[in-house]
């Protein structure tokens, strides 16, 4: 089995050539050919995980081609920690390829919206296989290209145009980064390989300050393609795609490409104690910071997508504080509940054609699976004891706490507590109370998905529950046991603080919810009686504290600006030095082609000329007169 | 004893011979480049004659050599004239701006 | 100063004169006559260098013929009352050649004297001629005939090919 997992991307690369070459087939049946091979990949991934589970990992490489005496090498590597994102991202990629068929159904370009999510499905499993910086950072590239892809799907629309351009620049400047580093390592170590970076870095032949430069390198890119601060505005703004793909790459695979990485360089960051710390820090603030702007969001993508940011946090914050057990496994159970939450919410879009969760209420009634499922989902995420994200983001909380970094533990609370509310804000405005939507003519009631999208709902809805149960400590520590036999050597030492930490965690979540409940559901307490009493803050918060516009002012002024100068430039320097040398062989010419005039007297004119520099000549050297 | 130099006489021949090279390239009347033509062959007559008689071996030649000059401007002439009246008929003017057929 | 001197001075003032006559003169018909002094004091310039048959020819050919040609080319094409000047930059151009070649030419032939000349050229000069020209250079002077007979037979044809088309295609 292990052997033959270097075809578990090429079923989706398949997928993709296939469907581009029905693209303009009018039949929907198409999708099939999506479903059956992702599914074909999710069969192998499990079964290559289960191999894993059971003995070892496999590692095969091949020379591609030899600078000097340094060989670049491809190949694939499966070990625990790949083998468990394979089955996470063909598991969401096969579910979200079967909801897509209902949720995109009547699209014109239906077939190669297909196309696209194979294409993406490909990167993203060829980049969690590769053995090598060099080869993960292609992958790595076409995850990003695929990203753009799908969030420019409608490119009719200017918002989705900007937006795709957006995360492309924006991951672009990550991607830099990321790049920087892997040249510094390959500078340092001689190689891309993992095996021998981390050997080398086990040896301690890299100095501290550089170790450090290429840790945090390799964070930026981590930053910008998980959408860390202060490169996340692209994520929210991504939302502009269809929502399927908001559920794959925005909430499942993509984003966590760079907690994987993190978790993939786990040895290099471990080496340096100032970049776990950035790490941590980063990842605790970005918590908070991205949970709060979900406070105040109107847009039900958009609040699930500062969700994602936030949560992504978290991970980013357990792995700097040394949990890296906690960090993936929060990327686990995340990637089920918030792909849950985002079918959920292309459900309720589905439903009700329209985002703004305002406009909406009432649909708990309506929507008979879609209204369980999203609370499921909420629950989840909201660390509702018993349920997935309870576990997960109890380990995090433990092991920040564990690490002795306070002030991130109690900012990572409050951003628990945050997370209940809004979460819960947005299920009590959707699925209760009385219907606000304002019916429009001719428009249908609004009725459940089909089957082929709830059943991706109803799997995703189990595993948000079960997927808790794989790292406890009532029934076993199956996953840190599991992730124990990679390549990265655990932190030692007991994660699981004092027993007061999972109180506290579900005091604050269900001080959200109800919180949540008071506002929105009872009407105990005004809805806007914080926007009156910090009426400036909340205004910075809805504005999302005012980051895009600060690109505005500066960045992108500033890029501007000096794109101004250098057009300035290129006008009156390059441009007039051009102009200089075309008008002068132009002058040449015309000066040519006057005395090219047919006329006898100019030609007899030129040859005096010519007769007279041969006389001067002949004069100045002496010649024959002397 | 003559006491007018030779310089005397080539400068004279020098002078006529700019003047009719001047003429010939600037006039615009075909009739008078043909003329000017003329003064720079007289020109260059001036100095076979001056030679034949101020030389290191003075003789008969150069007026021999000029005579055959004068008999072969004359021809010269009259084969200009004829050219000139062909161009005259084609194209109704004599002015050498306008003849400008080698460009075509 | 000798009597020579001054015939050369005053003859060479004339064809100067003539010259620079044909240059400024505006009717052509002027520049025709202006020529004309100049081509009988190139003859009194051939006397003074003792060639008196070489002078009476350039009087015949040249003040008679030539001359006479050449008006009847003005009478027989049509004519601006006023010759337009070339323009000025081709003007300045041509000049600035024409004066360079000057210069060069003055400072090489300036103090040009051999410093012998043939007292005996005037004695029978005309018979010296003919005994030359029949014996020494007979056939130049046969070939000039020839060259005279093309000329004339190539001018007929020349000036009168037009008409003849004009006929073929009646």
């Amino acid at each position: 089995m292990l052997q033959m997992s270097w075809l578990i991307p090429l079923f989706p690369l398949l997928s993709f050539i296939l469907l581009l070459l029905f693209r303009k087939s009018k039949s929907e049946s198409t999708a099939w050919i999506g479903v059956l091979l992702t599914g074909l990949s999710l069969v192998m991934s499990v079964g290559v995980c289960l191999a894993v589970w059971q003995g070892e990992g496999i590692k095969t490489e091949g020379t591609w081609f030899q600078i000097g005496e340094r060989a670049i090498t491809m190949g694939f590597e499966v070990n625990p920690l790949n083998a468990l994102m394979l089955v996470i991202v063909s598991l969401v990629s096969f579910l979200v390829h079967l909801y897509s068929k209902g949720y995109m159904h009547g699209d014109e370009r239906f077939g190669v919206f297909f196309a696209y999510l194979g294409l993406f499905s490909f990167a993203m499993l060829g980049l969690v296989l590769s053995p090598n910086l060099l080869q993960l950072y292609m992958f790595w590239e076409l995850v990003g290209l695929g990203s753009f892809l799908l969030i420019g799907f409608y490119y009719f629309k200017p918002e989705a145009k900007a937006a795709a351009k957006k995360a492309f620049v924006m991951t672009r400047i990550g991607d830099v980064g990321l790049f920087i580093g892997m040249v510094l390592l390959f500078w340092q170590v001689g190689s891309f390989e993992y095996d021998e970076i981390f050997a080398t870095v086990k040896n301690g032949d890299i100095s501290d300050g550089m170790l450090t430069l290429t840790a945090l390198c390799i964070f930026v890119g981590a930053v910008g393609k998980s959408g860390q601060l202060p490169l996340h505005t692209w994520l929210p703004d991504a939302m502009e795609g269809p929502t399927p793909v908001s559920a794959l790459i925005h909430a499942a695979t993509m984003v966590a490409a760079g907690v994987y990485l993190v978790a993939a360089m786990y040895p290099l960051f471990q080496a340096s104690e100032a970049a776990l710390t950035v790490v941590a820090v980063v990842g605790g603030l970005t918590a908070i910071f991205a949970a709060s702007i979900g406070l105040m969001q109107k847009d039900i993508k958009r609040v699930l997508a500062y969700s994602t940011v936030s949560q992504l946090g978290y991970m980013m914050l357990a792995l700097g504080a040394s949990g890296y057990v906690a960090g993936i496994f929060h990327l686990t159970t995340h990637a089920f509940f918030k792909a849950l939450l985002f079918l959920a919410a292309g459900s309720v879009i589905h439903a009700v054609h329209t985002q703004n969760i305002e406009e909406m209420g009432g649909l708990w009634k309506k929507l008979r699976l879609t209204g369980p499922l999203f609370l499921i989902g909420a629950l989840a995420i909201s660390g509702v004891p018993l349920l997935s994200g309870f576990f997960s983001k109890d380990e995090i909380l433990a092991s920040t706490y564990a690490d002795g970094k306070y002030g991130l533990f109690w900012l990572a609370v409050i951003a628990a507590f945050m997370t209940a509310f809004y979460m819960f804000r947005l299920f009590f405005l959707v699925f209760t109370g009385e219907a606000r939507q304002e019916k429009k003519d001719g428009q249908k009631d609004v009725h459940e998905s089909p089957s082929v999208m709830t059943f991706p709902m109803i799997v995703l809805g189990v595993l948000a529950v079960v997927a808790g149960y794989l790292n406890t400590t009532w029934f076993g520590t199956f996953l840190s046991d599991y992730l124990a036999r990679g390549p990265v050597e655990l932190p030692h030492g007991d994660h699981h603080g004092p027993v007061w930490i999972p109180l506290v965690a579900t005091l604050a979540s269900l001080l959200g919810i109800g919180l949540a409940y008071l506002i929105y559901q009872r009407g105990t307490l005004s809805r806007d009686w914080i926007t009156r009493s910090f009426p400036g803050l909340s205004d910075v918060i809805y504005n999302k504290w005012y980051i895009d516009e600060g690109y505005d002012q500066t960045v992108v002024k500033g890029t501007t600006g000096l794109s101004k100068l250098g057009a300035l430039f290129d006008r009156y320097v390059v441009e007039g030095l051009v102009t200089a040398v075309t008008t002068g062989v132009q002058r040449l010419g015309r000066i040519g082609s006057r005395l090219q005039n047919g006329q006898v007297q100019s030609y007899g004119t030129a040859a005096i000329f010519g007769i007279v520099i041969l006389l001067l000549i002949v004069a100045l050297t002496g010649g024959y007169f002397s | 004893m003559s006491s007018v130099p030779l310089a005397a006489y080539l400068m004279l021949a020098l002078i006529l011979f700019c003047i009719g090279l001047f003429g010939a390239l600037t006039k615009r009347n075909a009739v008078i480049v043909l003329i000017s033509i003329e003064l720079m062959l007289n020109a260059v007559n001036i100095n076979l004659v001056a030679f034949a008689k101020y030389s290191i071996n003075p003789g008969m030649t150069g007026q021999i050599f000029s005579l055959f000059t004068i008999t072969v401007a004359a021809a010269e002439a009259a084969v200009g004239l004829a050219i000139l009246i062909a161009l005259y008929r084609n194209r109704q003017t004599v002015n050498v701006d306008e003849m400008d057929t080698m460009k075509r | 100063m000798t009597g020579e001197m001054i015939a050369f001075f005053l003859l060479a003032l004339t064809a100067i004169t003539g010259g620079v006559l044909l240059i400024n003169l505006t009717n052509v018909v002027h520049m025709v006559v202006a020529l004309i002094f100049t081509f009988i004091a190139i003859a009194g310039i051939y006397i003074t260098l003792s060639a008196e048959f070489v002078a009476v020819v350039q009087v015949l050919i040249y003040s008679g013929a030539i001359t006479i040609i050449m008006l009847f080319g003005i009478m027989l094409t049509r004519h601006q009352e006023k010759e337009k000047r070339a323009p000025r930059l081709k003007m300045m151009l041509t000049g600035l050649a024409i004066g360079l070649f000057f210069l060069i030419m003055y400072g090489k032939i300036k103090d040009l004297n051999f410093g012998q000349q043939d007292a005996g050229l005037h004695i029978d000069n005309t018979k010296k001629i003919g005994v030359e020209l029949y014996s020494h250079y007979v056939i130049p002077f046969e070939l000039t005939s020839v060259l005279l007979l093309v000329a004339l037979i190539g001018s007929i044809i020349l000036a009168k090919r037009e008409d003849d088309e004009k006929e073929a295609k009646k």
